[in-house]
């Protein structure tokens, strides 16, 4: 079955996704690059550029570069917007027969659906280049304010590229069905899209089998290059205060500062702060000039707040106009490259009392989600939808209360795993299988999900016996936790109903908590670690002075036996570098001396004391 | 009595045959899918370094301003070390020659009636792709 491209075709940037083994994927265009700017170019001997390169040459050439032709798609030349956006546009616009919009390109006057009918040529055929298959199908996804001579040109473009446009869906629904928002029943969402070039809110009602939109909202001329301005602006400014010069026009030294301010917007989204640093900005006669100022999160924000209010109270006017109370939104998703700067997620968070969905990379979420409706047309996304997938980590406690992952969290289901434990004492004649639910390090903060023990384990030193714990989860969510004596092939298992049962609130508690106490977590877990490897150490030392307790040096064994003394003494204090420089300090001793062992007698070879377990790691598990 | 009728058993023929078509087209999938994986494996191991060598390509920016600038301290070495790195990955340096072409270059500013190139900013190759153009000035 030939796959359907999903395509965002964007203002600024188009993107195009396929599903495949039903996950929708982007697809990187012939450049690599997983977006290509929609920008369409003829260059003076007629050669076509579109993408990228249309962008490289824009300057050459910007009376036949045409970009932003989303903004003119479909619509009258009378229309308010364009004859805005004729004023701003470098490029010639002109009214055609039809009162409709024609767009000069070199010597031709084009209708706005055949530029973007380039640009989806473009598309298909690098994903055509990428699958190695011909690419005859798409979805093609617009904003939801768009009327009908809007998607019937968009669908003409798609047409004019040679594809048979499937649907045209909007772009907030492609993303909420990325998110497989559809499967949800009556709810409410919110769809918040901070582009490159446009602001556009809406508000969504799925029910059954349907998503209506119920009010759009937005403005067409604010987006993440406002913000870049701003930030431009701001340094420029900086740089006079600093050197008195003014390099506004300099479009050299324009273009560094606005690659250091993209950056460091970056960088300011995972920190508060960083360092504008550019040698050799520019010179005067008294040499050369660098450029190196702090710039702090606090300072981005303040120079752009009042385009994120704008943004914020836009967005309640759209839930208004749905004749919705901001209580009533059941899903806020984030759409936009610009949603990951945190001051954006901290005042939708706000505005709505509840985190916004920005898991999907915001750049790509509506390609993928139109790649979703293809899948969902083809029938590919039916079937594999219904896989669930684990919402916690499972596993079980084993040697100092430390929580052994058996199934990672978000591991889709049915799936099994089986892992080789072991005991924690000699002789020991049973083991006890804990089967816990979370993410926390210990045993004790996770939930207990049921406990069983599997006795009858033959007397044996301590890691010898082999017992083998599975986990499986079936399609319908049930675990089967079962242990195994390898020796005797004795077996004990528990059933566990429901292990995904659990409410919603419970999951994001104790996802939240495993976040929370992540570092005190590792620090406990560092420490049963510790305490277990100083343990091992000890035992196995005592058990080699015991085995060969006449060849031993009287002195070697007192100095061993002090050494597990201290290792001892030190696992019964909380300080995991005590643990470390005792154990390591027993280790070298033991070394030595295991080591004059073997020189005693070399012609035996060294007896192996600890069985090999198969593949699985070895851990042992608590008495 | 509780033998089923025939369409019955019809049906569950019809559902047990699409229910094993169904698992043959997820299987074949699932194989389609890890030679794709492999593939992107391998090209992702090929630009793996794509992201360092870009930021560490600013910084070599930096020092040749700072060579231009200051001439004579010996930076120009410096310079050819990160070159001789640089090549120890396949990433090459695109020589500025001929007419511009956005494959490789990148206009900044352009004079009117101007079609030859200066370079602005270096741009370099990493075995066959573009991983930076050239970002260039059109001069007369």
């Amino acid at each position: 079955m030939a796959k359907i491209l999903g395509i965002d075709l964007g203002t600024t940037n188009s993107a195009m996704a396929v599903v495949e083994i039903g996950q929708p994927r982007i697809l990187e265009n012939k450049e690599g690059v997983r977006t290509t700017p929609s920008i369409v170019a003829v260059g003076k001997n007629g050669e076509r550029y579109v993408g990228v390169t249309a962008k490289r040459q824009a300057v050459t050439n910007p009376a036949n570069t045409i970009f932003s032709v989303k903004r003119l798609i479909g619509r009258r030349f009378d229309d308010a917007e364009v004859q805005r956006d004729k004023t701003l546009l470098p490029y010639e616009i002109r009214k055609g027969e039809h009162g409709d919009v024609e767009v000069k390109m070199g010597e031709k006057w084009l209708k706005p659906a055949e530029i973007s009918a380039m640009v989806l040529q473009k598309l298909k055929a690098d994903a055509e280049d990428k699958l190695g298959e011909k690419i005859t199908e798409a979805i093609i996804t617009v904003p939801a304010y768009f009327d009908d001579a809007q998607r019937k040109a968009t669908k003409d473009a798609g047409e004019i590229a040679g594809l048979t446009v499937k649907r045209v869906i909007n772009e907030p629904t492609a993303a909420a069905l990325a998110y497989g928002f559809n499967k949800k029943k009556d709810e409410k969402i919110v769809v918040y899209d901070f582009g490159g070039g446009t602001f556009d809110v809406s508000v969504l009602e799925v029910s059954e089998d349907t998503i209506e939109v119920k009010s759009t909202g937005g403005d067409t001329h604010l987006g993440g290059d406002d913000i870049d301005q701003r930030v431009i602006q701001y340094f420029i400014s900086e740089f006079k205060k600093e050197s008195g010069m003014d390099v506004s026009k300099d479009q050299l030294v324009v273009q560094r500062l606005k690659d250091a301010a993209e950056k460091a917007k970056h960088e300011l989204s995972s920190t508060i702060q960083t360092e504008v640093n550019i040698p050799f900005l520019t010179a005067d006669s008294s040499g050369p000039k660098h450029f190196t100022m702090g710039f702090s999160r606090a300072k981005l924000e303040e120079l752009i707040r009042e385009l994120i209010d704008k943004s914020i109270s836009l967005t309640k006017k759209t839930v208004e106009d749905a004749g919705l109370k901001l209580s009533d939104i059941n899903e806020v998703v984030m759409v936009g490259g610009q949603t990951r700067m945190p001051l954006i997620v901290e005042e939708v968070k706000k505005l709505f009392g509840k985190e916004p969905h920005k898991d999907i990379n915001p750049d790509e979420v509506v390609a993928l989600g139109a790649a979703v409706q293809g899948g969902i047309m083809q029938g590919d996304i039916r079937d594999v939808l219904l896989l669930d997938v684990t919402p916690l980590s499972l596993g079980i406690e084993t040697m100092g209360q430390v929580m052994t992952k058996m199934i990672e969290k978000n591991t889709t289901v049915p799936v099994s795993k089986s892992q080789v434990f072991s005991t924690a004492a000699d002789n020991q004649p049973s083991v006890e299988i804990h089967v816990l639910q979370g993410e926390r390090a210990m045993a004790v903060d996770n939930k207990t999900l049921g406990r069983f023990i599997l006795d009858g384990i033959p007397p044996a030193p301590r890691g010898v016996p082999q017992v083998e714990v599975s986990f499986d989860i079936d399609a319908n969510g049930i675990l089967n936790v079962k242990a195994k004596d390898k020796a005797t092939g004795k077996e004990q298992s528990v059933r566990i109903e429901g292990s995904s049962g659990l409410s919603d609130e419970e999951k994001k508690r104790m996802t939240a908590d495993a976040e929370k106490f992540a570092a005190e977590d590792t620090k406990k877990r560092e420490l049963a670690e510790s305490r277990n490897l100083g343990e091992t150490l000890a035992y196995s030392t005592e058990k080699m002075i015991k085995d060969n307790d006449a060849k031993i040096k009287e002195e070697d064994k007192k100095e061993l036996n002090d050494k597990i003394e201290e290792v001892r003494k030190a696992m019964k204090g909380d300080n995991v570098d005590d643990i470390k420089k005792a154990t390591e300090s027993l280790s070298t001793a033991a070394q030595r001396v295991g080591g004059d062992l073997y020189k005693q007698q070399p012609q035996t070879p060294p007896a192996d004391e600890t069985p090999k377990t198969e593949e699985a790691p070895k851990e042992e598990t608590k008495n | 009595m509780d033998e089923p009728n025939k369409t019955e058993t019809m049906d569950h023929e019809v559902k047990a045959q699409e229910y094993l078509d169904n698992w043959k087209r997820e299987r074949a999938d699932f194989i389609n899918y890890k030679k794709d994986e492999a593939k992107r494996v391998e090209e992702f191991v090929k630009y793996a370094n794509e992201d360092l060598i870009l930021e560490v390509m600013e910084l070599v920016d930096d020092i040749e301003i700072a060579a231009r600038e200051v001439p004579g301290v010996g930076l120009e070495h410096v310079i050819k070390k990160f070159k001789d790195l640089f090549k120890k990955y396949g990433v090459e340096r695109i020589k500025v020659e001929g007419e511009f072409d956005p494959a490789l270059h990148e206009a900044i500013e352009t004079a009117p009636g101007g079609s030859k190139l200066q370079e602005v900013r270096a741009g370099y190759m990493m075995r066959d792709k573009v991983i930076r153009p050239v970002r260039v000035k059109i001069i007369k």
